[in-house]
């Protein structure tokens, strides 16, 4: 069966875009365009790996991720970043979450910075789901 | 040791020359002697005694023209007059031709020794005398001369200020008026100086105010510095800053004076840094629009890449989907570009007849796909009398684009649950030719700090989609068209935005 992927991504045209990459590649697109529905889809759904962006309105990507990775049932889900703000903000942005608790979040298992070429997300994914 | 004090004496009797000039050496004269009035005369070049002894009636020139001789050569030369019996008259004359004293024959040496202590005397005081003169003629010479150069100092100072100085006697009529007048008031100095009163070239409140001083009926304070508009001769209004005194001397009011700073130069830099400010603020906003450019670029290239994956596949669907992507990333870039355009160029207005409530329609059509997206319910009430005025259709466009789109991003942005969002857009035409547009959404509303901060320089609330531009532009336009822009906000409950723009009848064509 096909994997699912989840996009979470406020930008109609990146969802397009993300989504013909994945069913170009033969992976079962699902789209979200917050954080709010983010989670939600993941509930429901189960993805195999999440695409997420950063800079949404309603919840962030950074708050989604934290939560994504300090939930014992989800936080083995990869998870690939994809946001137009640098890796480097980013990970600063959850070094100061998680000095507010014990946990220690790992990094996203992939970064990438838009505008980002449809092969280099192919070849990650594959990377990842195989 | 005294100074050897020159002597000459003149006698035609050997034997009185002899002794005399005997005795008067031993007294530390420097003695010379000639037998007449010729001889005495060329000894009296030769050796320029100050001190001469002469008997008066003697062959040849006698004593009287010899005296005369000698107080043309040196008048300050002491004569002193040897006088026989019978020598009364010329002893009267030789005293009206300036001799000092008289020596009766025969000469007595106390006599003598009196007469030079006298002549001794009267040589000093001269020469006292005319110390001081020489010291007085040079003191008054030099001070005469600082006092002119300070004169010149301070009128090249009136003259050189950029600054109008203009002083009055103490009636009002003016004695002083610099270039830096001339440039201001317009009036040349031949036509001010002496012939025009304040009361004619100054602005009537500041009349009032030196007439009150001059008259020393009240407390005139005209000393601190005050913004006036000076009409010229020319009827140019020039602005400047002013302040003025009144002059007293002794105890009287001798006359008052006026300056005015030229503020033209001062009001054109401040014009000119406003634009820049503005065209700096565009930088800040190139910068700010990395991230949004970024997007843009995203969306082209996802949109060309859609675009040959379905042509690849014969994927209609897709085909349309792809090339959807390139065409609203083409409408932004458009739209930003027009805001960034709009905003760092200086814009005159280009009125033309017009259908204010057709371009409210127009604006509607553009964002209804982008608000059906998002649920969000477009309103509108264009009032039924705004007709075809002559205003710029352009303006109106852009500056209700903005407003309207981010009316849109402030429902989409608004986190409240289970909301019935909507944006209306409202004309109505008021009185004084002034339309009123009105923008309102019951979006996500801003706070006053956000409400303060929003028409300053590019800010936004939107992240990465946003750049801040829309509502500087929105401004800017209003304000080129003479218009005032207004906001009421409420967080969480929406915000108003409320243009007033004033139009003109629809012209015939």
């Amino acid at each position: 069966m096909a994997k699912k992927v989840l996009n979470v991504e406020d930008d109609v045209d990146t969802r397009t875009f993300v989504s013909t990459v994945l069913e170009k590649n033969g992976y079962t697109p699902i789209l979200a365009k917050d954080g709010e529905e983010g989670m939600r889809k993941v509930g429901e759904e189960r993805p195999d790996l999440i695409i997420l962006d950063i800079l949404m309105p309603k919840q962030s990507g950074i708050k989604m991720y934290h939560e994504l990775k300090t939930d014992p049932s989800l936080k083995d889900i990869p998870v690939i970043m994809l946001s137009a703000v640098s890796k480097r903000t980013f990970l600063r942005s959850q070094e100061a979450l998680t000095e507010f608790g014990d946990e220690t979040v790992p990094e996203p298992q992939a970064y990438l910075e838009k505008p980002v070429e449809p092969e280099d997300l192919a070849e990650i994914l594959r990377k990842i789901l195989g | 040791m005294k100074e050897m004090a020159k002597l000459l004496i003149i006698d035609d009797e050997e034997s009185i020359r002899k002794v005399l000039t005997v005795s008067l050496a031993s007294d530390g004269y420097d003695v010379s002697a000639a037998a007449g009035g010729e001889e005495g005369i060329a000894l009296f070049k030769k050796e320029s005694p100050s001190i001469v002894l002469t008997d008066i009636k003697m062959p040849g020139m006698d004593g009287i023209e010899a005296l005369k001789q000698i107080k043309k050569l040196n008048p300050d030369a002491e004569v002193i007059m040897i006088t026989g019996h019978g020598d009364m008259d010329s002893a009267i004359e030789a005293l009206k031709l300036d001799a000092s004293d008289f020596l009766n024959k025969p000469i007595k040496d106390e006599a003598l020794s009196v007469a030079l202590k006298r002549a001794e005397e009267r040589i000093a005081i001269k020469k006292k005398l005319k110390e001081y003169t020489d010291d007085l003629e040079n003191m008054v010479r030099m001070a005469t001369e600082e006092v002119k150069r300070r004169s010149d100092f301070q009128n090249k100072l009136i003259t050189s200020s950029n600054d109008a100085i203009v002083a009055t006697d103490e009636k009002g009529d003016i004695v002083i008026y610099n270039r830096g007048a001339e440039r201001i008031f317009g009036y040349p100095r031949v036509e001010i100086i002496r012939k025009m009163n304040i009361d004619k070239l100054y602005p009537q409140a500041i009349v009032l105010e030196f007439r009150s001083g001059l008259e020393r009926r009240g407390d005139a304070d005209l000393s601190e510095w005050r913004e006036f508009a000076i009409v010229a001769k020319d009827g140019e209004i020039v602005p400047t800053r002013f302040s003025g005194s009144i002059l007293y001397g002794e105890d009287e009011v001798i006359g008052s004076v006026g300056f005015f700073q030229d503020l033209r130069e001062v009001k054109r830099l401040q014009e000119e840094l406003i634009k820049s400010e503005r065209l700096a603020a565009t930088g800040q906003t190139v910068a700010g629009l990395a991230h949004y450019i970024k997007n843009i670029l995203n969306g082209l290239k996802g949109g060309t890449y859609v675009l040959n994956v379905a042509l690849d596949n014969n994927d209609t669907g897709k085909i349309k989907g792809g090339w959807a992507m390139i065409e609203r990333n083409v409408g932004r870039i458009s739209d930003l570009v027009l805001n960034l355009l709009a905003y760092s160029k200086e814009r005159e207005p280009e009125p033309e007849n017009c259908f204010p409530n057709e371009i409210v329609e127009e604006v509607c059509a553009l964002i209804e796909l982008k608000a059906r997206e998002s649920s969000i319910e477009i309103q509108r009430d264009l009032d039924p009398l705004l007709g075809k005025v002559y205003m710029d259709p352009n303006a109106i466009h852009r500056a209700l684009l903005n407003l309207v789109s981010n009316a849109i991003d402030a429902c989409i942005f608004d986190s409240a649950p289970k909301k019935q969002w909507w944006v209306k857009v409202a004309t109505a035409i008021k009185e004084n030719h002034i339309v009123r547009f009105e923008v309102a959404d019951n979006g996500m509303g801003m706070d006053k700090e956000t409400r303060e901060k929003i028409f300053s320089s590019p800010f936004s609330t939107k992240g990465e989609r946003g750049t801040g531009l829309g509502l500087l532009v929105t401004e800017k336009i209003v304000k080129e068209n003479g218009g005032t822009i207004d906001v009421a906000s409420e967080q969480g409950n929406g915000s108003t935005f409320t243009i007033y723009l004033p139009f003109q009848e629809a012209q015939k064509s």
